[in-house]
């Protein structure tokens, strides 16, 4: 598998918009707003709700991942995680972030990088500290600096 | 934390990274390399987030991180 780039992102960005999804990119989001690090995943954080995860599903589907039609269905239900690695790229679908309490809340605290809806950096850290995870707390503390940086700059 | 406090070093990353075009950034920062039982399925679904970290801590290689502290 090769490494998610610019192109791919922009399908993404497209195909979703195509079909009126509502997502944002999650942690991985942080490298759009500037964040210089390295990531292995592109991790969508979805909205919940039967309409949107099937408008989901299309636009997978016509970025060229092969969803079985379990799951499909699982997709459609809302699971809190699922993971493709059978598409042109890996890519991490998040229902229930750790963190984040309502889509809703997230959405309204959105940044958009050249069309590209993107978490605040306030929810990718919160996020972070909430999944407890050892490769998280160890870039914590860069990516909290970053978000002070980055908030410097929006003044 | 003010811009000020921020460790040079870090900062003249931030800055560097600021001036480069979007297709950089995400050239520069997706690195894929195999992990080990985590890119040995197609798929994978999980109910709740908290059983997806269960199912990391139980799964993964410890030194991938995914593991809770």
């Amino acid at each position: 598998m090769a490494a998610f780039e610019n192109r791919q992102a922009e399908e993404i960005r497209d195909a979703l918009r195509r079909h009126g999804v509502q997502y944002l990119f999650g942690k991985s989001g942080a490298v759009l707003l500037g964040f210089p690090d390295t990531t292995q995943d592109a991790d969508l954080f979805v909205k919940r709700g039967h309409e949107n995860s099937r408008a989901l599903n299309a636009a997978l589907r016509e970025l060229g991942f092969s969803l079985t039609e379990t799951q499909a269905a699982e997709i459609e239900r809302g699971k809190d995680f699922v993971q493709l690695k059978d598409g042109p790229f890996d890519l991490d679908l998040v229902f229930a972030p750790d963190g984040i309490e309502r889509f809703e809340d997230a959405w309204n605290r959105r940044v958009e990088v050249e069309g590209f809806p993107v978490c605040h950096p306030d929810d990718i850290i919160a996020s972070k500290e909430s999944a407890h995870r050892q490769k998280d707390q160890e870039t914590l503390p860069r990516l909290r600096a970053f978000r002070d940086y980055w908030r410097s700059q929006k003044r | 934390m003010e811009p000020s406090s921020i460790p040079q070093e870090w900062l003249e990353e931030f800055e560097a990274a600021a001036r480069r075009p979007l297709e950089q950034r995400w050239r520069y920062a997706f690195i894929h390399t195999y992990k080990p039982v985590l890119d040995d399925a197609k798929y994978r679904s999980f109910d709740t987030m908290e059983e997806y970290r269960r199912w990391c801590e139980e799964n993964l290689p410890s030194w991938l991180g995914y593991g809770r502290v």
